[in-house]
C-alpha cells in the first residue's frame, strides 16, 4: 500500500515539474476569468452566464482529458523507455502496485486541479449578476432560470407499431412501397411518420399532452414548459402565435382556486427555438396530475409540429444549482478517470508517441460516438452490415462521452440526477475503466520489462 | 536470514535467446547457465563486452524472462516483495528521475521499501553522507554529472541495508576515490555477512575485492572460481622490506643465486590510484571548493554496523555510531608505503604473456593476498591471459582478450 502512494507522489511531483502541466494550469487560470468577463451571449445576463458555463467547463473538460492522457501514457512509457523502471521494479513492489500507483497519481492529479479549476467557474458565475447590477426582478427570474436544477418530464412517447404495420400492409397491398428499401427501413420510415402525426397540430387543431406524479416542494415556485416548434410551411415573419392551456384539464370547464388551476396563454413565438412558458405550480393538481393543451391558432396557416423526444418537456425546480454544478464537476472527473486508465493501458504495450494517438483518437471518437453511429443507420443496407459488424461493435465498446455534457445540463438549468450520474459512474468506471486496468494489469504482468541489450 | 539453503543466487540451466522479429534465434545471450553464489561471498561475474553479463543480472531480477531453466535469488524468486525488500540493485547505469533532487530520489526509493519515516529519513542522510552528496542533496539529479548519478544510484541500492547487492558495473563513470570507496563498501558490507553479486570488465576491481569469479564468453561459463587459487603462481616467491643497504641485496643475491633461479631487484612504484586519491585528499584538506561529489571517508552507519550489533533501527537512532564508520583511504595506505621489490617491465611483461614459466622474482613467501598491491599488474596480466587461454577456441574472444590487453598493460 505504501508502494503504492509512493509511486502515486512521485506521479504527481513528476506531471507538476513537467512543461507541460504547467502550462495548461496557467492557460486556464488566465482563460476562465477573461471569459467571465469577455462572454456576452445573446446580450441578457442569463445569456451570458449560459455562454461562460458552456465555454469555461468545455474548456476545463477539454484542457484537463488532453492533460490526464499525455500524464498518465507519459508517465509510463517514459520510465519504460528511459529504464527507470529496472530501479523501480526491482523493489518491494508488484507489477499491479505500480499501475495501481500510477493511476491513483494521475486521478488524484485531476482532483487537484478540478476541485479549485470548479470553484473559481462555480464563484465567477455568482459573481456574474453581481458584477452587472442586475434589479431584484432579474435577480428572481434567474434564480427560476438559471440558479436552479430543474427536473425534466417528458410527455411518453405515443405507442405506434400497430398503426405502422397496418399502413404498413396497406401500401403493401396498393403497391405503394418504395423499391431497393428493406423492411427494416422503411418500417422505421413508417414509424417516424406516425410519431410527428401524433406531436402535429394543423392550423385550428390542438394538441394535449398529459404528466404525473410531480411532486412540487414549494407551492410558490413555478413550472416551466420548455417548448421548440417545426412547421411544415414557414409563416411570413417566421411566428407562431398559439393559445395555450395549462392545468388540471380533467376539471373543464371549472376552474377554480389552488391546486389544479387552469392557467390561459396566449403567445407569438420564433419558429425553431426553445421557448419557455413559465406556468405557477398551483396548476398541477393534488394528485400530481398536470396537463397542458396547444392551439394552433387558424392566423398561422400552417401545421406545427413538436419534435418528438425534445419538442416538448415540463420543467421544475427539484434541487439547488449548487448541487448541481458539484455533479456537473463529478461528470467531468468521471470522464477524466476514464482517460486515465486508458491512457495507462495504453502505455503498456506502447512508446509515448503511439500511445498517446491512441488515447487521442479514442476520445476524440468517443466525443462524437452518437453521431458516427447514427452515420452509420443512413448507409446502404450491405454497406451498413458490414460497418454494424466492425467499426460499430468497436465504436460500441467506446463510452458515448457526448451523452455526458455537463453544460448540456447546466445551461437549460436541467437536473443531473443521481441515476444518470450512478449510471455514468457504473459504465464508465466501473465497467468499462474496470475491464481495461485488466487487460493493462495482464499485459503489464507479462511483459518482458528490460530491453534486448546485447 | 534464508541460511538454509546454501546459494544466495543460483541458476539452472538457465538460458535466454534473443530471437528476431519472425521469431528465428538469433542469439544465445545466456547458455545453460549454472551459476551458484554462496552466501557470505563476494562473487564476480567477469567476462567482455556482450558475454551475457547483465543479461544474466536481468533475467535473476525478473526484468526479463529465462527462455529455459530457472533462477533462484535467496531462495526464491527476485519479484516476490519478500525477496525483493532484501536485494539491492545497481543496473548498469544510473536510470533516475531527472526532476527529483538527490534527497528526493532516496525518499522515493525508500517508499518503495516501506520504511517507516524514521528510518528512511536517518538512512538518507547516512547515505548522502556516505556518497558525498549531501552538499547538493537539493539539486535535480537531471543536471548530475554520470559520477554523481552513480553514486546516488548506489546510494538507493543501500537504502533497504540489503542482504545480497547486486552490482552491474559498479565503478563506471566514477573518480578513483568513488571507486575505491565502494570497494572498500563492498569488503565492509561482505565483512558484515552480506553478499554481493558484481559484473564487471574492471578485471582490476574485480580482483581487489572478490572472494570468487566467473568469467562468461558468449553466456557460458568459461572459469570459475577463487580468485586467490586461479591467480596463485605457485612457482614464485616474493619478497618485500624496507630499503636494504647494497651489502645486504647483495648477500640476498649469493643466496638465491646458490640455489640457481634468476631475480631483479628494483624500487616499488606507488600505483596511481594512491597517488591520485592522496593528492585529492590533500586538496580537499586545503579546502579546494567544487561543485561537484565531494569524496568522504564515511560508511552509511547503519551498513557499517557490526551484524552481532544491536538493530539498525537501535543504531540509526543512537548518534554515536559513525565512530564505527570505516574510514576508506587509510585501508590501503599502509600497503603501499612499504611495498618494495617487483615492477615487472615491459620486457617482463612480454614473457609473461608467453609463458609464466619464465619470469621469477625474488622470493621467499608466495605472492598472495597479504600485499596485493606489488603484484598486482603481474596478477592482471595473468587474469588476462587466462581470459585468453580460456576462451582459445572461440575465434571472437581471442581478439577480445587481445584487446583488452593493450590498455592494460
Amino acid at each position: 500500500m505504501r508502494s503504492i502512494w509512493a509511486v502515486a507522489r512521485n506521479t504527481i511531483r513528476q506531471a507538476l515539474r513537467m512543461k507541460i502541466a504547467a502550462a495548461f494550469i496557467v492557460l486556464l487560470i488566465i482563460l476562465i476569468p477573461v471569459m467571465g468577463l469577455g462572454v456576452t451571449g445573446d446580450g441578457t445576463i442569463k445569456g451570458k452566464l449560459q455562454s461562460f458555463i458552456t465555454y469555461s467547463l468545455g474548456l476545463v473538460s477539454l484542457l484537463l482529458s488532453l492533460l490526464t492522457i499525455i500524464v498518465a501514457t507519459y508517465s509510463l512509457a517514459d520510465d519504460i523507455k528511459q529504464r527507470r523502471i529496472y530501479m523501480v521494479l526491482t523493489k518491494p513492489i508488484r507489477r499491479f502496485e505500480l499501475l495501481i500507483g500510477k493511476l491513483l497519481g494521475v486521478i488524484l492529479l485531476d482532483l487537484l486541479l478540478l476541485v479549485p479549476l470548479s470553484a473559481v467557474i462555480y464563484g465567477i458565475t455568482r459573481y456574474i449578476p453581481v458584477h452587472n447590477n442586475v434589479t431584484a426582478q432579474q435577480m428572481q427570474t434567474l434564480e427560476n432560470e438559471f440558479f436552479t436544477a430543474r427536473a425534466s418530464i417528458k410527455p411518453p412517447e405515443p405507442d405506434v407499431t400497430a398503426e405502422v404495420l397496418q399502413l404498413y400492409e396497406r401500401l403493401k397491398e396498393e403497391r405503394q412501397l418504395p423499391e431497393g428499401v428493406s423492411y427494416r427501413e422503411i418500417i422505421r420510415n413508417l414509424t417516424q411518420l406516425k410519431k410527428l402525426e401524433k406531436q402535429a397540430a394543423g392550423p385550428g387543431t390542438e394538441l394535449r399532452w398529459q404528466f404525473d406524479n410531480i411532486r412540487i416542494t414549494d407551492p410558490n415556485q413555478s413550472l416551466f414548459i420548455r417548448y421548440k416548434y417545426d412547421v411544415s410551411v414557414n409563416p411570413p415573419d417566421l411566428n407562431i402565435q398559439s393559445a395555450w392551456l395549462v392545468g388540471d384539464l380533467r376539471q373543464l370547464p371549472m376552474i377554480p382556486e389552488g391546486p389544479g388551476s387552469i392557467y390561459p396563454f396566449k403567445r407569438r413565438d420564433l419558429i425553431r427555438t426553445f421557448h419557455e412558458l413559465k406556468v405557477p405550480a398551483y396548476a398541477v393538481a393534488s394528485d400530481g396530475h398536470l396537463e397542458v393543451a396547444f392551439l394552433n391558432l387558424p392566423t398561422n396557416n400552417t401545421v406545427v409540429i413538436f419534435e418528438p423526444g425534445e419538442g416538448l418537456e415540463l420543467l421544475y425546480k427539484t434541487e439547488s444549482y449548487t448541487t448541481n454544478f458539484i455533479k456537473a464537476a463529478i461528470m467531468i472527473f468521471l470522464r477524466l478517470v476514464f482517460l486515465a486508465c486508458i491512457g495507462i493501458f495504453a502505455a503498456t504495450f506502447l512508446s509515448f508517441p503511439v500511445a498517446i494517438l491512441l488515447c487521442l483518437a479514442v476520445f476524440c471518437t468517443a466525443a462524437i460516438s452518437g453521431f458516427i453511429l447514427e452515420s452509420f443507420d443512413y448507409l446502404s443496407p450491405d454497406v451498413g452490415t458490414i460497418y454494424k459488424f466492425t467499426v460499430a461493435l468497436i465504436i460500441q465498446m467506446i463510452p458515448r462521452l457526448d451523452r455526458y455534457n455537463p453544460s448540456a445540463y447546466l445551461v437549460p438549468a436541467r437536473l443531473i440526477g443521481w441515476s444518470l450520474l450512478a449510471k455514468m459512474a457504473a459504465l464508465l468506471v466501473c465497467l468499462q475503466s474496470f475491464v481495461i486496468l485488466l487487460f493493462s494489469l495482464l499485459i503489464f504482468k507479462f511483459k518482458e520489462i528490460a530491453k534486448i541489450t546485447i | 536470514m534464508n541460511q538454509n539453503k546454501e546459494y544466495a543466487v543460483e541458476t539452472f540451466s538457465l538460458t535466454k535467446v534473443f530471437c528476431d522479429l519472425w521469431g528465428r534465434t538469433k542469439v544465445y545471450a545466456v547458455n545453460d547457465l549454472n551459476l551458484r553464489v554462496r552466501y557470505n561471498e563476494v562473487f564476480g561475474l567477469l567476462g567482455p563486452n556482450g558475454s551475457g553479463k547483465t543479461t544474466t543480472l536481468k533475467v535473476l531480477l525478473g526484468l526479463l524472462h529465462p527462455t529455459k531453466g530457472k533462477s533462484l535469488v535467496l531462495g526464491g524468486d527476485a519479484t516476490d516483495p519478500k525477496i525483493s525488500a532484501r536485494i539491492g540493485f545497481l543496473p548498469e547505469e544510473s536510470y533516475l528521475y531527472r526532476y527529483l533532487t538527490a534527497r528526493e530520489t532516496l525518499d522515493f526509493y525508500g517508499r518503495l521499501f516501506s520504511l517507516p519515516g524514521q528510518v528512511r529519513k536517518a538512512r538518507i542522510e547516512a547515505l548522502l553522507e556516505m556518497v558525498g552528496l549531501k552538499a547538493v542533496a537539493n539539486r535535480q539529479v537531471g543536471t548530475f554529472s554520470k559520477g554523481m548519478a552513480r553514486r546516488i544510484g548506489l546510494a538507493q541500492a543501500l537504502i533497504n541495508d540489503p542482504d545480497l547487492l547486486i552490482l552491474d558495473e559498479p565503478t563506471t563513470g566514477l573518480d578513483p576515490i568513488g571507486t575505491r570507496q565502494i570497494k572498500d563498501l563492498i569488503l565492509e558490507l561482505a565483512k558484515r555477512g552480506k553478499t554481493v553479486l558484481l559484473c564487471s570488465h574492471l578485471l582490476a576491481d574485480v580482483e581487489d575485492i572478490c572472494d570468487r569469479i566467473s568469467i562468461l564468453y558468449g553466456g557460458s561459463i568459461q572459469a570459475e572460481g577463487q580468485v586467490k587459487q586461479l591467480l596463485q603462481q605457485s612457482n614464485k616467491t616474493q619478497i618485500t622490506s624496507q630499503t636494504l643497504s647494497d651489502r645486504t641485496v647483495e648477500n640476498i643475491r649469493k643466496l638465491i643465486e646458490a640455489e640457481h633461479a634468476d631475480f631483479e631487484v628494483t624500487s616499488p612504484m606507488e600505483k596511481l590510484e594512491t597517488f591520485f586519491i592522496r593528492t585529492v585528499t590533500e586538496a580537499q584538506a586545503g579546502a579546494v571548493p567544487t561543485s561537484g561529489a565531494v569524496s568522504t571517508t564515511m560508511i552509511g552507519d547503519f551498513l557499517a554496523a557490526e551484524a552481532a550489533q544491536k538493530s539498525i533501527l537501535d543504531k540509526l537512532v543512537s548518534a554515536d555510531v559513525s565512530d564505527k564508520s570505516v574510514p576508506i583511504i587509510k585501508t590501503e595506505k599502509p600497503t603501499e608505503v612499504e611495498t618494495p621489490a617487483v615492477e615487472p617491465d615491459k620486457e617482463l611483461l612480454g614473457r609473461l604473456a608467453s609463458g609464466p614459466q619464465l619470469s621469477q622474482p625474488v622470493e621467499t613467501s608466495e605472492p598472495t593476498e597479504t600485499k596485493e598491491t606489488d603484484t598486482r599488474k603481474v596478477r592482471d596480466d595473468v587474469l588476462e591471459q587466462l581470459t585468453g587461454s580460456q576462451d582459445k577456441p572461440e575465434k571472437q574472444d581471442q581478439t577480445d582478450a587481445d584487446q583488452a590487453e593493450v590498455p592494460d598493460a
